[in-house]
């Protein structure tokens, strides 16, 4: 008796173990071919071109690194990475300054679950309207005589119009940080959602003022939010090529400018190099916001 | 005994629902209390307002003879130990125990070494020693209730509201846990107010206990005079221990839908509905038969089942007019009259032991 159930057990036990591996792979199936067409081979591919030999009106697929030379001796190509990098910081700053406090307010403040929808979908509105036009209407707005630079002469406030309004870093900033502040909101303030109200009371009741129990409670349950906002800012920023060419000018020039100025003049390999260049640096960035939060303990 | 907390004409009221309606308590010094009341009768809402995160529409809270109607909840040093716990998630148990005496606003400790000791002695205290440096999410529910009171009573308040602080713990640790509440409060020497729909928690558990009944104060006794002398059959329904019969007191009798209730010199408390009580376990059962004596009152019942709960047994009796009684024969005492399904009994009971409303 004993014997037949020992030996029972094993081929009962075994039976689900074997079934698993079977779903596992269909599950996944579908997605791994896909990256794998469409994202590790690309990659790959660009890796692999960026090595390729440029002349002027072709490319051959010989072996070099003179592109790669080419970009870290130009000095229009540094102050490129140099300009991505600082307008990703401050637009990432500017989200993180304007949108946290707007997301403390719905996730924290608007207790009604419909009101909080209600907020959450105002702040997409601006996206019912196509990317290009978004980006096109700050001129109007911030132009010499735009509607800015018009109501502070109504007023009397200056009496010069502010040129630096358009076609300068800071338009590139304004309308970066307009339009993708949301995706910094909407993570943050449905972190603020599931904080538990009695648990900032408990902290209440121990003798804790408002900011004491920001910084102590509110503000570390809140950084999950802030890391996948701050991925989706980052990655979306350090990508953008057409704010900055319809607000600067062609006077500010991010590494995804000269991506597209590259693949334009059919110089694949320079266009190449930036690439590589780049998709290094975002996954430089979203490692570093991981390793400021576990996000799979926290989620 | 000084009082630590006095409540007079304490009123809230949401729209037209009258949460509070009149509060008066007053709670003394270094003691256990309870407070029961059904579900919705508002004694979340009145833990609230004494807390300070409700503010009452009227009346007047003392707490330590000054008044606090007005002082934030953070400044008011009431411990609240909330019914889900409200543990920090990302703190370690000692870092919630902790939180306290760093944080608050009046009087914070910087010294990270008298934290450190005064978290140790009050780990010890509620016997935690050796799970400091555990998340709360690894800890189990009875472990997670010593934090919640660990993390209040290292701020030394002088009052410690609790909301049903078992009612999230499994029926064996509650009763293992009652024994140590009441413990650790005798060791702090601080007033405990622990809210319970359970009547045998509040019974158990309190040195006074007050009933809550749609936000009033119907009764504040000790738990012996509650549980034998209700002061009204609202009462004694939240006691889940005693049969009511609604009626009509006329001179003698008590006039029920299922008969006359003849008295004796029994004092009818005049509050709320008229009414008829008897004790579960005041009620024997009989053969139709069997011979009444002159005080006893009986009335006859068709048997519908019984619940053996190991000391007693609980029998209920359906009468003529549809409602069910039920009787507690405790086995102790004598093997109880054993019942057919559906047969016809006299339950009686000594005209003495019932409790008359008017």
């Amino acid at each position: 008796m004993a014997m037949t159930a020992a030996t029972a057990e094993p081929a009962s036990a075994d039976r689900p173990a074997r079934k698993m591996p079977d779903r596992t792979l269909w599950l996944l199936a579908p997605g791994v071919i896909w990256m794998v067409l469409f994202l590790v081979v690309p990659i790959l591919m660009m890796v692999y071109v960026s090595f390729w030999t440029q002349t002027t009106f072709a490319i051959t697929p010989t072996l070099t690194i003179k592109s790669w030379v080419m970009f870290f001796s130009s000095d229009t190509y540094l102050s490129a990475l140099w300009t991505t990098i600082r307008i990703w910081l401050i637009v990432l700053a500017a989200t993180l300054i304007v949108g946290y406090p707007a997301a403390l307010f719905v996730g924290l403040f608007v207790r009604n679950k419909t009101v909080q929808t209600v907020l959450l979908v105002l702040c997409v509105i601006p996206f019912w309207t196509s990317f290009l036009i978004r980006v096109l209407a700050w001129r109007p707005m911030l132009g010499k005589e735009g509607a800015i630079n018009l109501i502070l002469q109504g007023v009397g406030l200056i009496n010069k119009p502010i040129e630096v309004l358009l076609f300068s870093e800071l338009s590139v900033i304004i309308g970066m940080t307009q339009i993708y502040c949301v995706f910094m909101v909407g993570p943050i303030a449905f972190m603020m959602g599931r904080i538990d109200q009695s648990v900032i009371e408990a902290a209440q009741d121990l003798g804790a003022g408002f900011w004491r129990i920001f910084r102590t409670i509110i503000l570390p349950l809140s950084m999950p939010g802030v890391v996948v906002g701050a991925i989706f800012v980052s990655v979306m920023v350090l990508g953008e090529f057409a704010t900055s060419a319809a607000l600067s000018g062609r006077k500010v020039n991010l590494l995804g400018n000269i991506i597209v100025t590259q693949v334009g003049s059919l110089k694949w390999a320079f266009a190449a190099v930036a690439g590589v260049v780049l998709t290094i640096l975002m996954g430089i960035v979203v490692a570093a916001l991981l390793r400021v939060v576990d996000l799979r303990k926290e989620l | 005994m000084a009082a630590v907390l006095q409540l007079s004409q304490v009123t809230k009221a949401y729209g037209a629902l009258r949460a509070l309606d009149g509060i008066d308590i007053s709670l003394p010094d270094n003691a256990y209390i309870s407070l029961l009341g059904p579900s919705g009768s508002g004694k979340t809402i009145l833990l609230r307002v004494i807390a300070g995160f409700e503010a009452p529409d009227s009346g007047s809270i003392l707490f330590k003879g000054e008044r606090v109607e007005a002082v934030p909840p953070h400044r008011r040093n009431i411990g609240f130990v909330f019914q889900n716990f409200a543990l920090f998630p990302h703190l370690s148990v000692a870092g919630n125990i902790a939180f306290g005496l760093e944080n608050r606003e009046l009087n914070p400790i910087t010294d990270s070494a008298v934290v450190r000791a005064r978290v140790k002695d009050i780990v010890a205290l509620v016997g935690l020693t050796g799970l400091e440096d555990r998340g709360v999410a690894q800890i189990s529910g009875g472990q997670r209730q010593r934090v919640a009171l660990a993390r209040t009573l290292i701020t030394e308040p002088s009052l410690v509201l609790l909301d049903e602080p078992l009612g999230a713990l499994d029926a064996n640790l509650r009763t293992r846990m009652r024994a140590e509440l009441r413990a650790i409060r005798e060791r702090c020497g601080v007033t405990f107010l622990h809210v319970t729909g359970s009547e045998t928690e509040a019974l158990a558990m309190g040195d006074t206990v007050l009933v809550l009944d749609r936000g009033r104060i119907a009764q504040a006794d000790d738990a012996d005079t509650v549980y034998n002398r209700p002061r009204s059959a609202a009462v004694a329904r939240f006691l889940n221990c005693y049969n009511l019969f609604e009626g009509q007191l006329s001179k003698d009798d008590f006039i029920s839908p299922v008969g006359r209730f003849p008295l004796q010199g029994q004092k009818a408390d005049v509050r709320g509905q008229p009414a008829y009580a008897i004790r579960y376990d005041r009620i024997s059962v009989r053969p139709l038969a069997a011979p009444v004596t002159a005080e006893e009152v009986r009335i006859e019942g068709t048997f519908i089942a019984d619940e053996y709960s190991g000391a007693a047994i609980n029998s209920f009796f359906s009468l003529d007019d549809g409602r069910v009684i039920e009787v507690e024969s405790h086995l102790s005492q004598a093997a109880p009259q054993t019942c057919v399904p559906h047969g016809r009994y006299a339950l009686v009971w000594k005209r003495q032991n019932a409790l008359v409303y008017a």
